[in-house]
């Protein structure tokens, strides 16, 4: 067999593997929208109207006219994108210190706020019930904002110190001969070139935010103040085979959300994440 | 929020004065919002799951003496066994699923891309979408696939192909399997993207040489790749193993455990001794043991990871 032939060979192995692969990973989601616009009536034909006769909007209007969705969609939106700003503000200035600054224990601190990450939110779970109960902070919005900080900040500030690492340190130099203090240069040079990286780590936590299930499951009791990762899975259990239709129309507004936030930046993202994975 | 943001500021200013007068910088009032943020909202809670695991206490009533009963009782329960088995099937079939799966996408999509084959930017992102999906979600996504009802996905398909409906979550021998398949339909996106950038880091001039050696693809991949990505692929286990070991909420919402406990993992478990039983201090054992099983992964990638400069 000549080279060229068996390299065509593996592109046809290739194009049948991602064939398969696509298949995988895209027939759950498919599936979900293909019920999620038939009538109650097509919802029992199975497969075979895998495209629906009579499609319809029914179903997401059912959802998104009641107010108790739109109540939980509101709430994770509110409590993952001030959260994502928490995060950003608690730890840019932290991740420039780590990336500008020399000091003693530095790489033993980075390593320490990674391995916080490694705790489970399930480790803390009692504690932190008991500890949010006696100082108010439960059924409190901004209880559940600080958590999620705390949960997604490690992430985030590996992230920024990686694109902030990418700034040529000669640029701060140049800043503080000129006359601007350190926080000068964090504000007027730091910020502004590492924008991908904060627009990245934004989106990640926001991300993470919406994904959400424990915390806000464990602190938030009050139905008005529930956010969505809790709202689908409560409305998940009072439904039955019948109203399948309407979980599936469910569970497509609670997840496409976090797709359309990913895929808005998903180059960046990534680029962001692998950096930090990568380099260790 | 506002109260640390004052006292951030207050140090932040302090330090630029004194900063200004000899020109070393000061790291305390840059890093001192990170470390409380974590230390109020996440570390202090963990000290406090060590204080609690010595107790008596459950929701209603706490006696406040110290005991070691409650770890005796709850490391010696008759189900602990069964759950820490259901675990590390669990948990190892879907590392080693998820690593596998995403290093073979990763190379397939490295060499489409080099023979600028269509499609493989496609299936990058639909691997990536289903990685998004939140855990909860994922779960309900897959009970819908897995129905034994009409509209489930995969036997109506089966169905339509002639072949005899799968009792996907009713089967106490199957069910595991189907968890972990819908494990790593959501997971496998993070090794693959890890692979991904693993692959594309490697020096070409090593697959020239091999070349030139008269090695052929399959060689290549034994005596190139797979070495060049040993630290890459150690990494990444141990991440996904952690992640695994806490993933909880696509169960509960797949098979809430059961039939049984065939699918309740150790992370579930206490979700459920805590929320069903209330019962915190064997709750709060139970946290150290998924602690100490975490710290130990985390020692290990800790030993793995490449010395930094700092």
């Amino acid at each position: 067999m000549s080279a060229s032939s068996r390299e065509r060979l593996g592109d046809a192995f290739s194009y049948l593997f991602m064939l398969v692969i696509f298949v995988f990973f895209a027939w759950p989601l498919l599936w979900l929208l293909s019920l999620a616009l038939r009538t109650r009536k097509e919802v029992f034909l199975g497969v075979s109207r895998f495209i629906p006769k009579a499609p319809t909007l029914d179903n997401f209007a059912m959802i998104l006219s009641s107010d108790k969705f739109l109540g939980y969609l509101w709430n994770a939106l509110k409590l993952s994108s001030l959260s994502a700003i928490g995060c950003l503000v608690v730890a840019l200035p932290a991740a420039y210190a780590f990336s500008r600054f020399k000091f003693r224990g530095k790489g033993g601190w980075m390593m320490a706020i990674l391995s916080v990450q490694m705790i489970s939110p399930l480790v803390i779970l009692v504690p932190l019930y008991r500890y949010m109960a006696a100082i108010g902070l439960t059924d409190s919005h901004f209880g559940v904002v600080m958590v999620y900080i705390a949960l997604a900040v490690p992430t985030v500030t590996w992230i920024l110190k990686g694109s902030i690492d990418g700034i040529p340190r000669s640029l701060d130099e140049a800043a503080l001969i000129d006359g601007c203090t350190r926080w000068g240069v964090f504000v007027r040079v730091i910020l502004p070139l590492s924008t991908p990286g904060i627009a990245s780590a934004f989106i990640i936590s926001v991300i993470a935010g919406w994904s959400q299930f424990l915390v806000p499951f464990l602190l938030i009791t009050r139905e008005a103040l529930t956010p969505i990762g809790v709202g689908i899975f409560q409305y998940a259990g009072t439904q039955n085979d019948s109203s399948i239709q309407l979980l599936a129309a469910a569970c497509l507004v609670s997840v496409v959300p976090a797709i359309i936030a990913f895929l808005s930046l998903q180059r960046l993202i990534l680029g962001a994440m692998t950096a930090g994975a990568v380099k260790g | 929020m506002t109260l640390q943001n004052a006292t951030f500021e207050h140090h932040m200013v302090a330090g630029l004065a004194r900063g200004r007068r000899h020109d070393a910088p000061r790291v305390v009032p840059w890093v001192l919002p990170l470390i409380l943020v974590l230390g109020l909202f996440y570390l202090y809670p963990v000290f406090d799951v060590m204080r609690l695991a010595f107790m008596r206490a459950t929701l209603l009533a706490n006696d406040g003496t110290y005991t070691l009963s409650t770890l005796i009782e709850t490391l010696s329960r008759p189900e602990l066994g069964q759950i820490l088995w259901v675990t590390f099937v669990f948990t190892g079939s879907s590392v080693v699923a998820q690593q596998l799966l995403g290093l073979v996408i990763a190379l397939v999509v490295v060499r489409g891309e080099g023979r600028g084959l269509f499609g493989t930017t496609i299936v990058r992102t639909t691997a990536l979408i289903a990685w998004v999906v939140p855990g909860i979600a994922g779960g309900i996504i897959w009970k819908m696939l897995f129905n034994e009802a009409p509209f489930g996905g995969l036997n109506s398909i089966l169905r339509l192909m002639g072949a005899a409906p799968v009792q996907w979550l009713s089967d106490p021998d199957l069910v595991m399997w189907s968890v972990v398949l819908s494990n790593v339909w959501r997971g496998t996106a993070f090794s693959m993207v890890v692979m991904y950038a693993a692959l594309k880091a490697i020096d070409p001039v090593l697959y020239e040489a091999a070349s030139v050696d008269g090695a052929n693809a399959r060689q290549k991949l034994f005596y190139v790749t797979l070495p060049q990505l040993r630290a890459a692929i150690l990494v990444n286990m141990i991440l996904i193993t952690i992640q695994t070991l806490n993933t909880f909420d696509a169960i509960i919402s797949l098979t809430g455990g059961g039939p049984g406990r065939a699918t309740e993992v150790l992370s579930l478990y206490t979700f459920n001794i805590v929320f069903r039983n209330y019962d915190l201090s064997v709750g709060a054992v139970l946290s150290i043991l998924m602690l100490a099983i975490s710290l130990g992964l985390a020692l290990i990638y800790a030993v793995f990871l490449p010395k930094g400069d700092e």
